[in-house]
């Protein structure tokens, strides 16, 4: 299936090391994310947020962890039939994995583009679709991965880590 | 909880003698900071925001503000009291503005001066620093003391867009200090400024100012109890009114949807919100930058804004409706802004970085913390999760937490105590 990767400069080996070991995760959670549920749409990103508040992750590093997964979180609730939110914590880092029913991305290097957007008028209306929800959740993250194929299902997942970039 | 070691003043008591122990206040709580122990409410000083919220829903009068009593005013030369924008909002219309001021002065000041001589100046003052902090968006109103104790308890990541200057209160209590001590000679301590209040978190911000370089305000008393005392030599005061100035345009500070439109103009968009609920919730979206497309956001804990205060007598939908009333009707009297420009340009109401008090970490080391959450988790999944605070914290998720950090036990759990109801059948 078509792939999207990006790792941020400086953040190589420490991905590659966190890919290859699969470290057992300390913290799990998961969050059901309905279809077209604007309503709930942002709770789960809004709960990991209190979360990370309480393992007291610095605040620069959790606002972007925020803005990471809450653009996430409504690209599922937008354009896909549903889906499942889920976090991992690590001593160093998060692991936020989006996993939904379809219908899948046709072109991923198109819906990487900023202002590129298939948001029906639905979605419009409410306020999102401007294009910029994978360009901004990439900005945000030190490694991403994005895997999807018109008709399928799409998997997004990211790397936040808590250390601050020196 | 460490009420002895706490550095943090609140204008909250509980009576225990009056707390029957019935939660109320646990459920209310915006920060979780209260507890029932023992069958009586405590209140944890390092989260308490004083919003006042605990206050209202109690029904056994368990929960009561503090302020200041009126003849403290005796212990200065020179008496000066500063008049809170929704003041004049609690009284009928049978009784003017100006018999109103008049009565508060005739408590025993030698001056009385009003939040809504200066607010029209604050509005230049916003304006002028979210043009100079573009940089930082939105720019966050800091004049409600609860949102900003709120923003160093749980949301330390937008202190930094909080507007760094004083609420036009403190900048007039500057400006009257330096006027007085010129023109009547006397010695700072000598004068005796204090405000007119509606609600608790500004009888705190008055005994513990944050961020302020300088002495401001030496009292503050409760809307309720000036009420009252005016009310009493109102009718003597009916039949010998004096000339007295007014600005009723300025005393719509007192609505947060009004203040929010002043401050908005063609190169700033402004968003009010009121109620500590929605407060909450925006705060959340701007941590998530959802909101940057407004350059200046006004937040009040109470309903309305500072007529919602719950030192007030009157409903905060009345008394808005008689302050826009007010403010049409009439125009503001002249006030010299020169010495405020002045004052201003010097620099004398800028206040210090504001530091989070943060309340929600389980650890200073992150390890820790994750361990700590993995036994939240552990004791969550035991806990029935009906939240229905009968052990004395607010859910059944506080409680894990609250047994982790060692302030609870399991066994304070009254449902697992009775026994799982399905285990019975």
């Amino acid at each position: 299936m078509p792939e999207y990767r990006f790792v941020a400069e400086g953040f190589e080996d420490a991905v590659r090391k966190f890919e290859e070991q699969k470290p057992e995760a300390e913290v799990k959670t998961q969050f059901v994310i309905p279809e077209k549920d604007f309503n709930t749409a942002g709770k789960g990103s809004s709960e990991l947020k209190n979360l990370l508040k309480r393992l007291g992750v610095d605040s620069v590093v959790l606002r972007r962890i925020a803005v990471a997964s809450y653009e996430a979180e409504i690209n599922v609730a937008a354009h896909s039939k549903g889906g499942i939110m889920y976090s991992t914590v690590y001593d160093d880092l998060i692991h936020v994995r989006f996993e939904d029913e379809g219908p899948g991305i046709a072109n991923i290097e198109q819906a990487m583009t900023p202002g590129y957007s298939t948001a029906d008028d639905l979605v419009r209306e409410l306020g999102f679709g401007a294009g910029l929800g994978l360009p901004n959740i990439k900005k945000n993250s030190d490694a991403m991965r994005l895997v999807s194929a018109a008709g399928s299902c799409t998997k997004l997942e990211f790397l936040i880590y808590f250390a601050k970039i020196s | 909880m460490n009420k002895k070691d706490s550095p943090y003043f609140h204008a909250i008591q509980i009576l225990e003698d009056n707390c029957t122990g019935c939660t109320a206040c646990v459920r209310v709580c915006p920060t979780e900071a209260i507890r029932v122990r023992d069958r009586k409410a405590d209140i944890d000083p390092y989260r308490c925001v004083d919003c006042g919220n605990c206050m209202d829903v109690c029904e056994f009068h368990a929960i009561i503000p503090s302020s200041d009593p009126l003849d403290i005013i005796h212990n200065f030369k020179y008496k000066v009291v500063i008049i809170s924008s929704s003041f004049f909002g609690q009284f009928t219309e049978d009784i003017s503005y100006a018999v109103a001021k008049q009565a508060v002065l005739e408590l025993g000041f030698d001056e009385v001066a009003e939040e809504a001589m200066v607010t029209d100046f604050m509005i230049s003052i916003i304006r002028d620093y979210i043009r100079e902090n573009r940089d930082k968006r939105p720019i966050l109103g800091s004049n409600c003391p609860a949102v900003v104790r709120l923003i160093q308890v749980k949301y330390p990541s937008l202190l930094p867009n909080l507007l760094h200057q004083e609420a036009p209160m403190s900048i007039l209590t500057r400006y009257l200090r330096e006027k007085i001590a010129k023109e009547h000679k006397l010695l700072d301590e000598e004068i005796g400024i204090f405000l007119i209040v509606p609600c608790v978190a500004h009888v705190t911000a008055v005994h513990q100012p944050e961020g302020a370089y300088k002495h401001l305000q030496d009292g503050a008393f409760s809307t309720g109890m000036i009420y009252g005392r005016v009310r009493e030599i109102l009718k003597d005061i009916q039949n010998h009114p004096m000339d007295i100035d007014t600005y009723p345009q300025g005393l719509t500070w007192a609505l947060s949807g009004v203040q929010a439109d002043l401050v908005d103009t063609d190169d700033i968009r402004a968003l009010s919100v009121n109620g500590v609920e929605n407060v909450m919730d925006i705060l959340s979206r701007i941590e998530d930058h959802y909101l940057d497309q407004y350059d200046y956001v006004v937040l009040r804990t109470c309903t309305n804004g500072c007529v919602g205060g719950c030192l007030n007598v009157e409903n905060p939908f009345v008394a808005m409706s008689r302050i826009k009333k007010m403010s049409k009707e009439g125009t503001n009297n002249e006030i010299h802004v020169e010495e405020l420009q002045e004052l201003y340009a010097q620099g004398e109401f800028t206040v210090t970085p504001l530091a989070p008090r943060p309340i929600m970490e389980l650890d200073k080391d992150i390890k820790k913390a994750i361990q700590k959450m993995k036994k939240i988790n552990e004791f969550l999944t035991m806990l029935p999760g009906l939240n229905c605070s009968a052990c004395g914290s607010p859910s059944c998720y506080a409680l894990a937490e609250d047994i982790v950090l060692g302030k609870a036990s399991i066994d304070d759990c009254l449902v697992l105590r009775r026994g799982n109801p399905d285990e019975d059948e």
